[in-house]
């Protein structure tokens, strides 16, 4: 079997050209050892016209070279590599993937007669050719050789007042893009567009803290998390939505898991980074988002990270729960939608749950929300989450128009449905009239439906019960006529009370009636009172409290209701339980209106 | 003026307004200016001369009243396409929710799409 090699690749991997596959043959193979880093193998390779000897064998390929499977004279096609070219000019390609197509042992020797490769001949800018290359250390190679970088950071630390856009000399700015872990000798411009708190964490191996934020420029967006130390140096100094120059950090492999962002790498801050801030920022984008429709996210895999913009609708209020590690944290959902004309559920947490102001319903831009399959389809978000209320973005524009002028009278459908029991906004309209004529909870589960109702009678009769004083036990308790109340589910006397309510009303709409029951929430929302202050009144101030109820009637509520067929005594009955009632927001209900106004006019 | 309230008002917006010159009509806009007469605008930014120097010789109202945000008047289309106001209202907000004027301007439409289901322009203001 004979090989050829790929003439003249050589001279294409230096300009930095694609060369698809070339086949090239190891001339010759040293081990250097990195002080700090790893070791790493430096290569002779040849294309049979020239050889050269600034070849790195990426560090996750160092067995090739460590089992001898990569020797002198051995022939190998290069299948990925990258290009750089170090301070003073000279090209190091880093060879990423590799494979050896034939081993040492079966090459006779060297193939052609390649002479080494001299820069320059055919390219001008190279100031400075790459000579004697054979026994020169590469120093940038090994970041944390001191006297390469000390002199240039500080170098650069003048820069950016004099002449921030024309950073001269060694640390050129780079494109966030081009950052790979083979290179050191950089300098990013770049906007922070999500800053984190500060963490800290404490397990076996110590304790320790820190940020993380995520930055981008018109190139991409990378991942920069600072521990310990470097949050006491750099911490302070960031602030979200500044451009700064940095330059130094240590690039990783990212870990996607965790970050939505478009990059393979993520960064870390070192001993030697130098984060700078920047006066001139205008060129740089604001923040990357890859906005995603909200109707498409039906198609998306659970957990995946989006980022969507969109007019929050309606708001909930916040509320506190307690995760399963017993912490308690706040929670606030929100009603996204955008042009599609789909609504989603977003929940956010922690701070931003509480100081969130969704009032004037304004454009709300979410980046890396995780999409869950809760509810059908929500958004969460996350600790790196980025909210940009009302950004300053062309889709937020985009959107605000089409908002006003026809989104706002749309009432979009909903990714998230609703659950039966908890909170969550209304969806089953029906008026009181389609409930009877359609049946509703004839069926072998119960139906759930959403109505606008207006109270016309309360039953102020057993409106009240004395229920177990215990808490969470609202069990009715019997009256031992000897000041002692018994409950039989707690199967304990107490000396008190508390008083409960289970209050009977008749709500009507323009079509229909129905008796309704409600329980304890929902009836004070009806009575616009405490039952035990409704309690108080009835045992005391018979007057005030008929008042109550003359003041409640009339009054008009959404009524979330759950409708059944019971059966009694051979008798079936319907019987509907109020689960939720609260005040009519008018403009919402004018809003269905005219749009189901509109729909029906269109049929 | 006093026939503005007893007869039947249409409810318009600006872009109604050529259709009911020397007719009652009752309009809803935000304030805009307040000159010696006051212009109010409706959602869709029309400047409308509100003219309510009647008010003080009707309703011995004051004109120095301070007129802002969102206000109803009652009147006369003069056949400059001016209100000449009998009455007017103050929408103040409430509990923090402002009036809507764009979604009043919405409802307004339907009512004169559909103005068979919506004889207000007949009966009552």
């Amino acid at each position: 079997m004979t090989v050829t090699l790929s003439e003249g690749a050589i001279e294409l991997l230096i300009k930095g050209s694609e060369v698809s596959n070339p086949v090239l043959q190891c001339v010759n193979i040293r081990k250097i050892d990195g002080g700090s880093g790893p070791v790493r193998f430096r290569l002779m390779m040849s294309d049979g016209l020239h050889t050269m000897s600034s070849f790195m064998l990426s560090t996750q390929l160092n067995y090739l070279a460590e089992q001898s499977l990569v020797a002198p004279n051995c022939v190998c096609t290069v299948k990925r590599s990258v290009t750089n070219v170090l301070k003073d000019g000279r090209p190091v390609v880093i060879i990423l993937d590799m494979e050896v197509i034939k081993p040492a042992d079966q090459v006779g020797g060297k193939i052609g007669d390649p002479t080494p490769y001299v820069e320059g001949q055919s390219k001008p800018p190279q100031p400075a050719p790459a000579p004697a290359p054979s026994s020169r250390p590469l120093q940038p190679q090994n970041g944390s050789d001191g006297h390469t970088n000390r002199g240039p950071s500080r170098d650069f630390g003048r820069k950016p007042m004099n002449a921030p856009n024309t950073p001269s000399g060694t640390s050129k700015i780079v494109p966030i893009a081009s950052l790979n872990p083979y290179q050191s000798k950089w300098t990013i411009r770049a906007r922070v567009t999500n800053k984190s708190a500060i963490r800290t964490w404490s397990n076996s191996r110590g304790d320790g803290k820190l940020f993380s934020m995520e930055i981008v420029d018109e190139s991409g967006e990378i991942r920069v998390t600072g521990f310990n130390q470097e949050v006491d140096k750099f911490y302070s100094i960031i602030e979200q939505g500044k451009v700064y120059y940095i330059s130094k950090g240590s690039l990783k492999i990212a870990n996607k898991q965790y970050t939505s962002l478009k990059n393979d790498y993520e960064m870390t801050l070192n001993g030697e980074s130098t984060i700078i801030p920047c006066e001139d920022s205008q060129d740089v984008p604001m923040v990357q988002c890859d906005f995603v429709a909200i109707a498409d996210l039906e198609a998306r895999e659970k957990d995946a990270i989006v980022d969507v913009i969109g007019v929050c609708k309606s708001v909930e209020d916040v509320t506190r729960i307690t995760t399963k590690n017993s912490r308690e944290v706040s929670k606030r959902n929100i009603q996204l939608m955008d042009m599609s004309g789909r609504v989603i559920q977003v929940t956010m947490w922690g701070n931003e749950a509480e100081t969130f102001d969704g009032s004037g319903q304004p454009i709300l831009a979410i980046k890396g929300a995780r999409l869950s399959d809760f509810g059908g389809r929500s958004l969460s978000t996350l600790y790196s989450s980025t909210l940009m209320i009302n950004p300053d973005i062309p889709e937020a524009y985009k959107l605000r128009g089409w908002y006003d002028k026809e989104g706002h009278a749309l009432d979009g459908q909903s990714m998230t449905e609703m659950r039966g029991g908890g909170g969550g906004g209304p969806t089953n309209w029906k008026t009181l009239a389609d409930v009877k004529n359609e049946h509703l909870g004839h069926g072998d589960k119960a139906d759930y439906f959403t109505c606008i109702g207006t109270i016309v009678y309360m039953r102020k009769e057993n409106c009240l019960y004395q229920a177990c004083p215990s808490k969470d036990c609202n069990k009715k308790v019997v009256d031992q006529q000897n000041g002692m109340f018994r409950c039989e589910k707690c199967d304990k006397e107490f000396p008190d009370f508390k008083y409960r309510l289970m209050l009977s009303a008749n709500i009507a709409d323009f079509g229909d009636n129905q008796w309704v029951t409600c329980f304890q929430d929902s009836a004070e929302t009806l009575l616009g009172q405490k039952a035990d202050y409704i309690g108080q009144l009835k045992e005391s101030n018979e007057a005030a409290f008929d008042e109550v109820f003359q003041h409640a009637n009339f009054n008009t509520f959404v009524f979330r209701n759950r409708v059944k067929l019971e059966t009694y005594n051979d008798e079936s009955r319907i019987k509907v339980t109020v689960m939720e009632a609260k005040p009519v927001d008018h403009k919402e209900y004018s809003k269905r209106l005219i749009m189901n106004i509109r729909k029906a006019a269109a049929q | 003026m006093t026939g503005v309230f007893e007869s039947p008002k249409s409810r318009i917006n600006a872009a109604m307004i050529s259709q009911h010159v020397n007719r009652p009509v009752c309009f809803v806009g935000r304030v805009e200016k307040v000159r010696s007469e006051r212009v109010l605008s409706d959602s869709l930014i029309t400047l409308i001369d509100i003219r309510l120097k009647c008010l003080a010789a009707v309703n011995n109202l004051s004109l120095d009243e301070e007129l802002s945000g969102i206000v109803e008047v009652i009147g006369m289309v003069s056949n400059k396409g001016t209100i000449m106001a009998a009455a007017y209202t103050m929408f103040r907000e409430e509990k923090g929710i402002s009036f809507d004027l764009e979604l009043y301007n919405e409802a307004l439409k339907v009512i004169q799409d559909f103005s068979q289901y919506y004889p207000f322009g007949a009966t009552s203001g």
